[in-house]
């Protein structure tokens, strides 16, 4: 693009110094066909941002709404709903006797399952995993690892610097697939170079995915 | 009211969908909006804006809390509006651009509003999809360039070099259909 175009529009933009702006508003003085281009540029952007703005027809929101997915929305709303919500119950002395007497047989039944699965609950309670992510960014003055474990927060996972430049960080994690990023300097979002995988989050991104197993 | 939209989105992800409606109600404006003038048809800019909010939605934990709930969303309706002018395989290069006689006759003046809204709108479906974009962002929805740099995830001088030659592009065509004088 010509160099004077390109300053008109910075002179447009107003990323000119004073000084700058100055020095082009008097060239542009003189210059006939520049003073020309500035208006019509000007024309232009007054044509286009003057344009009415569409909006969403009246049944957009409840639309929208309709859509979601079903289970999407009963998966979140279920369990919550199902602990949360009101109920009435209607008994008489029969069904309570009987209700009574199958929670103390369920009880001692529990109790009794409790001994024998005393060694299969300590393996449970080992099924999390710890899982070291590592990150090399040696002029980083902070690294911190966001991802879904963690709602994508920036500050839950401070990583720890060492002298090799290599950022490093041991969390638990139950086993699964997870999206995560490094956060350097608490602004810049960048992928792990080493990631199991990549997964494309639909919007222009890419988030590292890490599989977490026992095996 | 970033607070107050981090905690809206919270209610939603945990299955508050008449929460979500707020947030819809919020935007949808903005969005179809965007969609209309990407597209060029309010048809497609329903569908866009529609299938916008439903995919924000169900990537509402993808969502990271360091950005403006709005600036995401614009990002969602971008993608959404490329894939659907690259399914329509719509491009005119720039040497390409027509000519209308009978709008060139017409004095500037003289043009209604409602034609220069129409010719605006076909001057911008005749731009590229990515200086559309910009121009789209920065002159209709009146976005700053930093944030216009997070939604198409390009830097700042590369956003400015587009913006400068989709505007140029812009003025060009509008001087053919007669908007423009000069």
């Amino acid at each position: 693009m010509d160099k004077n175009i390109d300053i008109i529009h910075k002179l447009i933009d107003g990323e000119l110094s004073p000084e700058e702006e100055k020095a082009v508003l008097m060239s542009i003085d003189t210059e006939p066909s520049l003073k020309n281009e500035l208006n019509l540029l000007r024309k232009t952007l007054h044509i286009v941002e003057n344009c009415d703005r569409k909006s969403a027809p009246a049944s957009f929101t409840s639309e929208v709404i309709r859509e979601l997915k079903p289970h999407a929305r009963l998966k979140r709303a279920g369990l919550r709903g199902f602990f949360l919500r009101e109920r009435v119950f209607r008994w008489n002395m029969a069904a309570a006797m009987a209700a009574m007497l199958f929670v103390v047989i369920l009880g001692a039944g529990i109790l009794h399952i409790q001994k024998k699965d005393n060694l299969s609950s300590s393996l449970n309670r080992g099924t999390m995993v710890t899982v070291r992510f590592n990150f090399y960014s040696p002029d980083a003055k902070s690294v911190s690892l966001a991802g879904d474990f963690n709602k994508w927060s920036i500050n839950e996972y401070p990583m720890k610097k060492h002298t090799n430049g290599v950022w490093t960080i041991e969390i638990p994690l139950t086993p699964r697939t997870y999206s995560y990023m490094y956060v350097i300097d608490e602004k810049v979002w960048a992928a792990d170079p080493k990631a199991d995988l990549y997964h494309d989050d639909g919007f222009g991104s890419k988030n590292s995915v890490v599989r977490v197993s026992t095996s | 009211m970033q607070d107050e939209e981090h905690s809206l989105i919270k209610q939603c992800a945990d299955g508050v969908a008449d929460t979500y409606a707020i947030l819809v109600e919020r935007y949808q404006d903005m969005i179809y909006n965007i969609a209309y003038r990407m597209s060029g048809n309010s048809e497609s800019a329903k569908d866009l804006a529609q299938e916008s909010f439903i995919s924000a939605y169900n990537n509402l934990r993808n969502f990271r809390n360091d950005s403006k709930f709005s600036t995401w969303l614009c990002s969602i309706v971008i993608n959404k509006c490329r894939d659907y002018l690259k399914s329509q395989k719509q491009h005119i290069s720039f040497d390409e651009i027509p000519e209308i006689p009978s709008a060139k006759a017409s004095p500037e003046e003289d043009i209604s509003k409602k034609q220069i809204i129409d010719r605006v709108q076909t001057a911008l479906n005749m731009l590229p999809k990515d200086y559309r974009e910009v121009v789209v962002l920065k002159h209709i929805e009146g976005l700053d360039y930093g944030e216009m740099a997070v939604i198409l995830n390009i830097n700042a001088n590369t956003l400015k070099v587009k913006t400068h030659r989709g505007r140029e592009m812009l003025k060009k065509i509008l001087k053919a259909m007669g908007v423009l004088n000069g």
